[in-house]
């Protein structure tokens, strides 16, 4: 039995229609990706499939029940890490996850027992007996998720967990979900970052302005885009007929910025040396160039016409080249 | 599977109520012993109002038709009152600000029933409101009140317990409706004007005609002259049911409309 | 332009704001309006008989009576209030762009005390207007509404003095709003709410020797008997004391939070 299913779920507020008939599916035991920037509809979707927000159209269900008609059970087996921590400063960490035990019903015995692994696990034991308020914003993400784990959910939604995070608090996350995944846990993950849905998901949902736009493996909606590109960076003054010169190599894509040229090749790294004869007879200086291997952004470009992350070049797959 | 122990071990669901209600009232405490001065606004307002209105309109006993000579005695449960009032109130405002900053979610998607996560909130503002009553009451002791004796001091603590409830409900009534901490005036204002368009400063007989006629159907009426009995007189069965009666009805509708609210959070 | 020039129209700029921002914001004016118009019908209501009792005014009602009360009280949560959009002023940082601006800084201060003004002018007739429509007379007439209306505007421009020192010396609204409880306090031990031969010691004593009781009888007396000259003069001279109170700890204040930034 699939953990999730979706099918046309739409979310009206007022006149705006913020989620728009999606469809999708999520395995048990699978990591889902949901992917798009802010205002993309995927907090709203989250919402109604945790049952804090009704939706105005389609259904869902999570785990077997129906998001509205047996919204008590699904509640009984989600575990929720929302966008905001939603904690209570006043309370200890420890506090914090007993009171989650008692809220899902655990007897007192095993929710001690539950909340003293959890903080463990985390990384929190030192901290534990300390305010929540006192916590920095990683530690405070390592209790939020320790919270939602603490009756052992079936199925896991988190909320841009890594929002606001440093490098190093973020891997810690990453490595915590995909230990989740492995102990059997179903996760629903929502992020604006790229490299989280590469690097964690088995599968991606691309969702913009309330429509799922791409759906399918990294692996798979990267080779449907296709091709690598040519990323140079221009003097300034000449981008215009940096353009120009490329457009008759390849593809333009869509610029990051008013310094860089991206073109599509379709022979690869065979190809750069086409484009830097071609520029170099037209008198144009190229400060760099890098080989980019098709990423999520590009996935994301090919569907929207607009890049989910402006200034980050997406790891996977760069030849940096001197020019 | 771990799971399933996780899930075969869960207590009655009477029990796991009333644990879950149990944890909800402790973490309410939390706001008042664990950030300093927390408890003083709420002991301050109704203190101020006994001993500003004491000061104030105390000569009102020699009139005709005061039961008492003492003001003091006559309006420490309207003070009372007024405490419990505030302290509801601020449940709500509680409530609101808890809204606002994501903690209410994690309640709403837990499996307790919403009635239990409303009655977690309410019974700590209840519990709650016997502290600034019991320093009012201490310091109209002082000033001479008189004792209301056993059966008349219960009585009127479960008057302001109750009421407190009430309140708590009001309140909580417009932080969910409203989802915001702008609502509170009119969460303080409402208990307000209810607690005061009674014989609060003076018997039935010697208000205005046309807060007589407002003071008569208003429950808090009932309310006040069942914890001000003692105070007064004696205590009897004829002066405390109403009382008893008001607050059974207040808690059932203002309790409801909470409900309904906390039941429509995903709306 | 000369100086005298420039702080006016920075004044009235600066004043202009302050009046806009309290109107604008229901929250802000409905504590001034609603709260003492809420203690006036159920004070009104429920101690009219008070005017039975010997020793109380000669009065045509006691809503006639209580009218000057529930101005002051509007007045004093106006000042309060004037001193919390201050607060809020400073630590958004608002008050920052004003200083580095070529204008003198007890401009500033008077600007905010311009819309401090406004509310208890607000507030006077409010007042008026309920008293007027639920049959209260006013005894001196329109003089006595104008001598009214101007005491209580300049009472309000008083407290808002102290007010405003209170925030510029805090930089916190949470500390001005903290003081609402001293207001209740200020005014139960006034003859705010009942004649102070009435009270109860020590409120009775405390009353009679309370700058807010000077100022209460000079609002009151035109209403419930006529303009008395010695009565109006007190009240002028406590709104003068405190004027002078206020001016002398907001230029303190004002150097200190220039100090401090």
């Amino acid at each position: 039995m699939p953990a999730i299913v979706v099918e046309g779920l739409e979310r009206a507020f007022g006149e705006v229609l913020a989620v728009q008939g999606i469809d999708l599916t999520v395995d048990e035991g699978e990591i889902y990706g949901f992917l798009g920037p802010n205002g993309a509809g995927k907090t709203t979707t989250v919402r109604m499939l945790t049952t804090l927000l009704l939706p105005t159209g389609g259904r869902a269900s999570v785990a077997g029940h129906d998001v509205v008609a047996e919204a008590r059970q699904v509640r009984s087996t989600i575990g929720v890490a929302l966008q905001e921590a939603a904690l209570d400063p006043l309370m200890t960490g420890r506090e914090l996850i007993r009171l989650q035990a008692t809220l899902q019903g655990l007897p007192p015995a095993r929710g001690r027992e539950r909340a003293d692994g959890l903080l463990d696990r985390v990384g929190l034991s030192d901290a534990a007996d300390r305010r929540v308020g006192t916590y920095s914003g990683g530690m405070q993400r390592r209790l939020d998720l320790a919270a939602a784990l603490v009756h052992e959910p079936r199925v896991l939604f988190l909320d841009e967990p890594t929002t606001g995070l440093d490098p190093v608090s973020r891997k810690t996350i990453w490595e915590e979900v995909r230990d989740l995944n492995d102990e059997g846990t179903t996760v629903f993950l929502t992020t604006q970052y790229l490299e989280e849905a590469d690097q964690l998901a088995d599968n991606v949902g691309i969702i913009d302005s309330g429509r799922i736009v791409a759906e399918g493996t990294p692996e798979s909606l990267k080779d449907e885009i296709g091709n690598p590109h040519v990323e140079l960076l221009i003097s300034e003054g000449e981008v215009v007929e940096a353009e120009r010169v490329c457009a008759e190599i390849g593809r333009l894509l869509p610029p990051k910025d008013g310094k860089r040229v991206l073109v599509e090749v379709e022979n690869g790294a065979a190809d750069i040396p086409r484009v830097v004869r071609a520029l170099d007879e037209a008198g144009i200086a190229v400060e760099s160039l890098e080989l980019v291997r098709p990423t999520l952004d590009d996935v994301f470009v090919a569907k929207t016409g607009y890049h989910l992350e402006e200034e980050e070049a997406e790891a996977a797959g760069e030849e940096p080249v001197g020019a | 599977m771990e799971a399933a122990t996780v899930r075969a071990a869960a207590p009655p669901a009477w029990r796991a109520n009333l644990a879950t209600i149990a944890a909800l009232m402790a973490r309410a405490k939390n706001e008042l012993i664990r950030v300093p001065g927390a408890a003083i606004p709420g002991v301050l307002a109704p203190t101020i109002f006994f001993l500003g209105l004491n000061g104030v309109f105390g000569a009102l006993t020699q009139l005709q038709g005061f039961e008492t000579g003492s003001y003091e005695s006559f309006i420490v449960p309207v003070s009372m009152l007024q405490g419990a009032g505030f302290t509801g109130a601020a449940a709500g405002v509680n409530l609101a600000r808890d809204y606002e900053g994501g903690w209410v979610d994690r309640l709403l998607v837990s499996p307790a029933p919403r009635w239990v996560l409303l009655a977690g909130n309410v019974l700590a503002a209840s519990l709650r409101s016997l502290v600034p009553a019991t320093f009012v009451l201490s310091i109209a002791f002082v000033l001479g009140a008189q004792w209301p004796g056993l059966d008349g001091l219960v009585i009127c603590y479960l008057m302001v317990a109750a009421t407190a409830a009430a309140a708590a409900c009001w309140g909580s009534m417009l932080a969910l409706r409203f989802k915001s901490q702008s609502a509170a005036p009119l969460m303080q204002a409402g208990m307000m004007a209810l607690i005061l368009l009674t014989p609060a400063y003076a018997p039935l007989a010697l208000l205005q005609p046309w807060l007589e006629k407002v003071a008569e159907i208003n429950p808090l009426t009932n309310v006040l002259e069942a914890a001000r009995q003692g105070f007064v007189g004696g205590v009897t069965w004829a002066d405390t049911w109403p009382g008893l009666l008001a607050l059974a009805g207040l808690l059932a509708v203002l309790g409801t409309l909470a409900l309904r609210e906390m039941r429509r959070t995903n709306v | 332009m000369s100086d005298l020039a420039t702080t006016a129209r920075v004044v009235r700029a600066l004043g202009a704001r302050s009046i806009r921002q309290t109107f604008r914001r229901p929250q802000l004016i409905s504590p001034i309006v609603v709260f003492p118009t809420l203690l006036l019908v159920v004070q009104t209501g429920g101690a009219s008989a008070g005017v039975e009792l010997p020793g109380f005014p000669p009065v045509q009602s006691f809503l006639q009576f209580m009218l000057a009360g529930a101005m002051m009280q509007s007045m004093m949560l106006a000042g309060n209030s004037g001193g919390i959009a201050l607060a809020v002023d400073i630590e958004m940082g608002f008050t920052d762009r004003l200083f580095a601006a070529p204008i003198p800084r007890f401009a500033i201060v008077l600007g905010r005390l311009a819309g401090t003004a406004a509310l208890g002018l607000f507030a006077a007739i409010w007042f008026f207007a309920i008293g007027i429509v639920f049959g209260a007379e006013i005894e001196a007439g329109v003089p006595g509404v104008l001598l009214a209306t101007a005491l209580v505007t300049a009472s309000a421009l008083a407290v808002g003095g102290i007010g405003a020192a209170i925030a510029l010396r805090s930089g916190s609204a949470s500390v001005v709003q903290g003081l609402f409880p001293l207001v209740l306090v200020v005014l139960f031990l006034s003859s705010a709410f009942f004649p102070q031969e009435l009270m109860i010691e020590p409120a009775k004593t405390i009353a009679e020797y309370n700058p807010l009781s000077f100022i209460v009888e000079g609002v009151r007396e035109p209403i419930i008997s006529g303009i008395d000259a010695t009565q109006t003069l007190e009240a002028v001279a406590a709104i003068l004391g405190i004027v002078v109170l206020g001016l002398v700890l907001s230029a303190r204040a004002l150097r200190h939070r220039l100090r401090v930034g």
